[in-house]
């Protein structure tokens, strides 16, 4: 004969462990529709990110077994006066780009947001956005075109009596070129960020400022500014993310002359990695950057307090 | 070009619109159209030459207008050099990859907003994480992974690659999030399954978030080039962006010894923008929406 045995009180943590069972029996259709995410994020983004770090350690021959050799990749990397190029390029071409695409945007946002004629309004920021959709595939060909020897710009510069300019065919040219182009593809799209929250600023508040008998300029500096601030802290910390990841429009624009002061660090990993199958040291120089980009991240998030008013 | 991007009704008399003194008006106009013309100068200027006639695209000159006006360009370039058939693979790709991607990342969406879902938090910090790596840098271990995957040279390796993505899932979640939630309550009571709830209650009270990650996807997906760089080495499976780049490289065109005039390399540009110009031209509130949205959120 068997006695029921009197059940001891749950606790605490088992209770909730008992309901987070019942709720995740109940959800379990909405588990089923993230299986497809899990999935991809674990094979093409942690998978691959894995797979580098291990490599970093080995010797990857074409045919046969990779066999690990310590730290002999990174050393070779950090040795290689190529990488440290490339690391300089990647670091100074990066920032002193995103300085200047949101500094252009800046003054384009307050000077567009003077225009009272809608049409003309809505031209100019079209004109200004409109690149940002396009690949650098396409935009780099254009100013491959436009920037050639004979070129729309040289046989304007030729037109009117001026030498035509190297930009492709010396290394001084190298980095203007990048930045300049970068900025003409990419600040439309910060300029309809920051309009966005200039023009959500309360009317009244400038009318205010003109009774008070605020110039022009201090209305900028004191309304506007600090209106678009947040934007600015946002872009930066979207964009330091990026200062080390540029490889499209280097690659494509990049010309023998101008190869050496521009050469990026992801096409630095490319010509190892792919074009010279050099799996072990690509992957190590892909391992060092992707700390440095981490600790840039990180560094920015701090300076801008980005994490404070984070909505997650 | 009707552009909405940022009008508020301006039906203010003259003196209260806040306007710049004369002179700051014609310096402040000086500098936007100066503005205005870099902008489009180098557009005109590609579309003149793609639209002038083989000799006459060669020869130095400030084109702003076709010269010997001619589309040989393009029924060259189409068609000797294969673009048709990079044009027909970056929409094939392009579209079905955008279809199953907003597909996927809506559902991933929607899970993200159930409050009482065990382990949300966790499945959320993972899906940002994704957005922290900087995935182009594992470019070699991508190709690896492709290699073993047998996705080399093959439409599924391009439509797989980057066919879910972290933006458009937490774009969608806050979209879903202003749905109200006594919505998806009746449709509970209802017995309805969670998948009908979000086919048929969630999705069409979503339409802009839906339209914008579906027309940003799909320009990213257009315009994708390191994926294809990497994984395709068949000339039958290139993407515009391939081509476009193999035109531009003077060193190692695949061209051999044709002679590759300028008006049909400007050609393959004008065609590989004329979809994102279509686009833009019709679904700018929503991509605008989307961008603003995604970069005050993300």
């Amino acid at each position: 004969m068997s006695t029921i045995q009197a059940q001891p009180p749950l606790t605490r943590r088992q209770q909730h462990r008992a309901w987070r069972r019942r709720k995740m029996w109940q959800y379990k259709s909405i588990y089923l529709m993230i299986v497809p995410v899990f999935l991809y994020f674990a094979i093409f983004t942690f998978y691959p990110l894995g797979l580098g770090l291990v490599q970093s350690f080995q010797r990857v021959p074409l045919i046969g077994k990779a066999t690990y050799i310590g730290v002999t990749n990174y050393q070779q990397v950090l040795k290689d006066p190529i990488f440290i190029k490339s690391m300089t390029n990647s670091m100074l071409v990066g920032t002193t780009s995103l300085l200047i695409n949101l500094a252009v945007a800046l003054v384009l946002a307050i000077s567009v947001n003077e225009v009272r004629n809608r049409f003309s309004k809505s031209l100019i920021q079209t004109a200004t956005f409109l690149p940002y959709l396009f690949s650098w595939t396409v935009v780099g060909g254009m100013w491959l075109q436009i920037l050639a020897h004979n070129g729309m710009m040289n046989n304007f510069l030729a037109l009117v009596g001026l030498d035509r300019l190297p930009f492709f065919t010396s290394p001084v040219w190298g980095r203007p070129v990048i930045l300049f182009t970068n900025a003409w593809k990419q600040a439309g799209y910060f300029v309809v960020l920051m309009l966005a929250s200039v023009v959500s600023i309360d009317p009244t508040i400038y009318e205010a400022a003109r009774i008070d008998g605020a110039s022009r300029i201090k209305q900028i500096s004191y309304i506007i500014i600090p209106q678009v601030w947040p934007t600015i802290k946002t872009l930066l910390v979207l964009g330091a993310t990026g200062v080390l990841r540029n490889f499209d429009q280097v690659l494509i624009m990049n010309r023998p002359a101008t190869k050496d002061s521009i050469r990026t660090l992801l096409l630095y990993i490319y010509e190892e990695g792919i074009t010279k199958r050099r799996i072990g040291t690509a992957t190590a120089a892909a391992s060092v950057v992707m700390v440095i980009t981490l600790v840039i991240t990180v560094v920015v998030r701090r300076m801008a307090r980005y994490d404070q008013d984070a909505s997650y | 070009m009707s552009t909405k991007l940022s009008d508020r009704p301006e039906k203010l008399p003259k003196a209260n619109r806040n306007e710049l003194p004369p002179l700051g008006r014609v310096i402040n106009a000086v500098f936007l159209v100066l503005i205005f013309l870099i902008m489009l100068l180098p557009m005109v200027n590609v579309l003149a030459i793609s639209l002038s006639s083989n000799a006459a695209s060669q020869v130095s000159d400030v084109t702003l207008w076709p010269k010997n006006f001619s589309t040989e360009g393009y029924t060259f370039i189409w068609n000797a050099q294969n673009l048709g058939r990079a044009f027909g693979n970056s929409s094939f790709v392009s579209v079905v990859g955008t279809l199953f991607t907003v597909f996927i990342s809506s559902m991933a969406g929607y899970a993200l907003i159930q409050r009482e879902l065990p382990f949300r938090k966790a499945i959320a910090t993972g899906i940002l994480i994704t957005m922290m790596i900087p995935g182009d840098l594992t470019l070699v271990s991508i190709f690896s992974l492709n290699k073993a995957l047998g996705l080399i040279d093959s439409y599924r390796g391009l439509i797989l690659n980057g066919l879910v993505s972290a933006f458009s899932i937490m774009l969608m979640r806050n979209y879903f999030l202003s749905v109200p939630e006594s919505l998806a309550e009746s449709g509970r009571i209802d017995n309805a399954s969670e998948l009908r709830i979000f086919l048929s209650i969630y999705l069409p009270l979503s339409l802009p978030g839906l339209a914008a990650i579906t027309f940003l996807e799909f320009i990213g997906k257009w315009n994708s080039f390191m994926v294809p760089l990497i994984i395709t080495t068949k000339p039958q499976l290139f993407t515009l962006p391939i081509i476009l780049r193999q035109l531009t490289q003077p060193t190692d065109s695949t061209s051999g010894v044709v002679q590759i005039y300028e008006n049909a390399r400007m050609a393959a540009i004008v065609i590989t923008v004329i979809p994102l110009l279509v686009l833009y031209s019709f679904a700018q509130r929503f991509l605008i929406g989307g961008l603003t949205l995604g970069a005050s959120k993300g």
